[in-house]
């Protein structure tokens, strides 16, 4: 096996980063990249577990809060009526979007570098996805009739209202976590028998071998396989753009001032993938150091997604600056006092908060040696994701706060169970998370073999090609 | 009753090879293993062209219609619901969910139509699992299987060696590949 590193200057364009380190061989690769399934379990792992499993513990208290008592003990209010829940919904979903982009949109697109941060990417989704969709359910008020959301023929006689935005919030969010579970498990299947055939023990030959159904890689079954891969891929591409338009929809549509506004859908996708992207740098940086991704998950992943959160970033700065000209333009006095509160109101800070982490902190990307530093890269991603919750916050909650008339302006202020469900679903996700990473290969392994192969059959004909060059 | 002749290659070359005189030789039920898809397999074997895509198109299209149906059936002439006078059937209001179903139908159609159809899983006990070696064809081991009548089985495997399997293992079972 081949540990060379090819010399590279951080950010030269000429001579790029490579998307795999050496050539390690089928074997070499299966094995680094199950060894966090097949070691022995960790006392770091387990530790970081015990303290999510605590911080999951706090969350279970506050959805019993508000399971048992009523969404009362949220500081919700009127014309607050939809604050941290719907904040921290569209927040979570958001970053789910990151998932779907790398690992359809770049394989639509034949970017290599997704190969080996898309299962990772996806499960990101998934979980994303879990917890976003808990809050629109608790802020029911009523959770446990919730399936009343679901067109049934009932002795209701009623049928939901398919002209609001909110049933094509139901319907989009769980086709949404729908296919990108299929996706995730259409591509985790060879993997697992990998993993069955790698393991040694007959626990987890049996475990494994029951999730990966039998799959013998069997080239009748490949053929198949990857067309069904690639079409989810294409099917996931557009549905990934209409989830977070449908979710912009749930404000556009209506008529608050701050939320009636068309660019809605587009700055909403570019804000969601912005934020998703941060997150999957802000797990992959420490996941790719504890695990020793390093060969697999090179500097030019982390160049490449540092490119895609600036671009994205950008998106998002340009629709913070068409709101305002908008605002200004229309000469609505209503569109425009909802901006001026924004950024002079009692929430300015937070608004602060949104510009400074989303619009200027990113600007940094622009300098290659910026992309290039581990620490630099970590520490932008948790503010992206900060600043993009103040984002969420801002359009969500500010707006409600002051509408058109004086009168029934009132003020908000979180309470505990509000923060405990925030910062209990991050312990939440990250129990699901380190679960993942323990038990699933976090790398696809065969996809890896196979970039492998292509890069091999580059390395040959480069190697002809200087040969004849030689030669001549 | 049929035998399972299994060969293991080091090379995809010589394995490919060995496909393409099996089956001009006539022998049938072939198939090869691999730990990633093989360029050039499905040409080996003679595979037709899938039609997962075809699938994907009926499954896509029918949720799509049957979405739209339900949304204005339901709210269109069910019971005509009259939001910020809207009229009963309101194709621009109908456009999300009809797209969210048909990806959800097409999606669901390709994976529950790829696993339980297209490759009859589950199947966990499958006669190339009885070789203990086969377990490195999800690693980095690169298998040739062919499912033939009993008195062929030596034949095949004697074939085999001399295309250059580095291992040939004969197993008695039943089905077809």
């Amino acid at each position: 096996m081949s540990t060379t590193v090819p010399k590279t200057i951080p950010g030269d364009p000429l001579e790029s980063a490579p998307v795999l380190v050496g050539r390690p061989d089928d074997r070499a690769l299966t094995e680094s990249l199950l060894t966090p399934v097949l070691e022995p379990m960790r006392k770091g792992w387990a530790a970081l577990l015990a303290v999510l499993l605590a911080g999951m513990g706090f969350w279970l208290l506050c959805l019993y809060e508000v399971l048992f008592k009523g969404i009362g003990t949220w500081g919700n209010n009127i014309p607050v009526a939809w604050a941290y829940d719907i904040t921290n919904f569209v927040w979570w979903i958001g970053i789910g979007h990151a998932g779907t982009l790398i690992s359809a949109i770049l394989l639509l697109f034949q970017q290599r570098w997704r190969t080996s941060i898309n299962r990772f990417a996806e499960a990101m989704t998934l979980f994303a996805v879990a917890m976003a969709g808990l809050y629109p359910i608790i802020h029911l008020g009523r959770p446990w009739l919730f399936w009343w959301l679901i067109p049934y023929p009932s002795t209701l006689q009623l049928w939901p209202n398919f002209k609001s935005a909110l049933p094509w919030d139901v319907f989009a969010i769980s086709t949404y976590a729908t296919v990108s579970f299929l996706f995730w498990y259409l591509g985790l299947i060879p993997d697992l028998a990998t993993l069955r055939d790698a393991a040694r023990d007959r626990t987890r030959r049996i475990v494994y071998g029951i999730m990966s159904f039998g799959w013998r890689g069997s080239a009748r079954h490949w053929q198949h396989w990857r067309i069904g891969y690639l079409l989810l891929a294409g099917l996931s591409t557009p549905l990934v753009v209409s989830v977070h338009t449908i979710v912009s929809f749930d404000f556009a549509i209506s008529q608050l001032p701050g939320w009636h506004t068309t660019i809605f859908p587009p700055y909403f996708v570019a804000g969601a993938i912005f934020s998703g992207f941060a997150m999957v740098m802000t797990l992959m940086i420490p996941a790719r150091k504890a695990f020793r991704f390093e060969h697999v998950v090179t500097a030019r992943h982390l160049d490449n997604m540092a490119k895609v959160m600036l671009a994205t970033g950008m998106m998002v700065a340009y629709g913070y600056a068409m709101e305002w000209f908008i605002a200004w333009y229309s000469g609505n006095p209503n569109e425009w006092f909802a901006f001026w509160n924004r950024a002079t109101g009692p929430f300015r800070l937070i608004y602060a908060v949104q510009i400074f982490c989303n619009v200027v902190a990113p600007q940094l990307l622009w300098l290659p040696a910026a992309r290039a530093n581990i620490a630099v890269l970590f520490l932008l991603s948790i503010l992206v994701n900060v600043g993009m919750w103040a984002e969420r916050f801002v359009i969500v909650a500010v707006s409600l706060t002051r509408d058109f008339v004086p009168s029934s302006w009132a003020d908000y202020a979180p309470t505990w169970v509000d923060w405990g469900l925030l910062f209990g679903s991050m312990a939440t996700f990250g129990v699901l998370f380190m679960l993942f990473l323990r038990f699933i290969p976090a790398i696809p392994i065969s996809e890896v073999k196979e970039l492998r192969k292509e890069l091999e059959h580059e390395d040959h004909h480069a190697a002809a090609k200087a040969a004849a060059a030689e030669g001549a | 009753m049929t035998s399972w002749v299994l060969g293991e290659f080091v090379e995809e070359e010589p394995l490919l090879e060995a496909a393409r005189t099996l089956r001009a030789k006539g022998v049938t039920g072939l198939d090869l293993h691999s730990p990633y898809p093989l360029h050039g397999a499905e040409e080996a074997l003679g595979l037709r062209r899938s039609t997962v895509p075809l699938v994907a198109l009926v499954a896509g299209v029918g949720g799509a219609v049957s979405g739209y149906l339900l949304q204005w059936w339901t709210v269109g002439i069910d019971w005509p619901l009259n939001v910020g006078n809207r009229p009963p059937h309101s194709p621009p209001a109908f456009i999300p969910v009809t797209f969210e179903l048909g990806i959800l139908f097409a999606s669901l159609a390709i994976f529950l139509g790829l696993l339980f159809a297209y490759f009859e899983f589950p199947r966990v006990h499958h006669p190339v699992f009885e070789v203990e070696a086969f377990r490195s064809a999800s690693i980095d081991g690169l298998w040739i299987s062919a499912a033939v009548g009993r008195t062929e089985a030596d034949g095949v495997a004697a074939e085999l060696r001399r295309l250059g399997a580095r291992s040939v293992s004969i197993v008695p079972g039943e089905g077809a590949p």
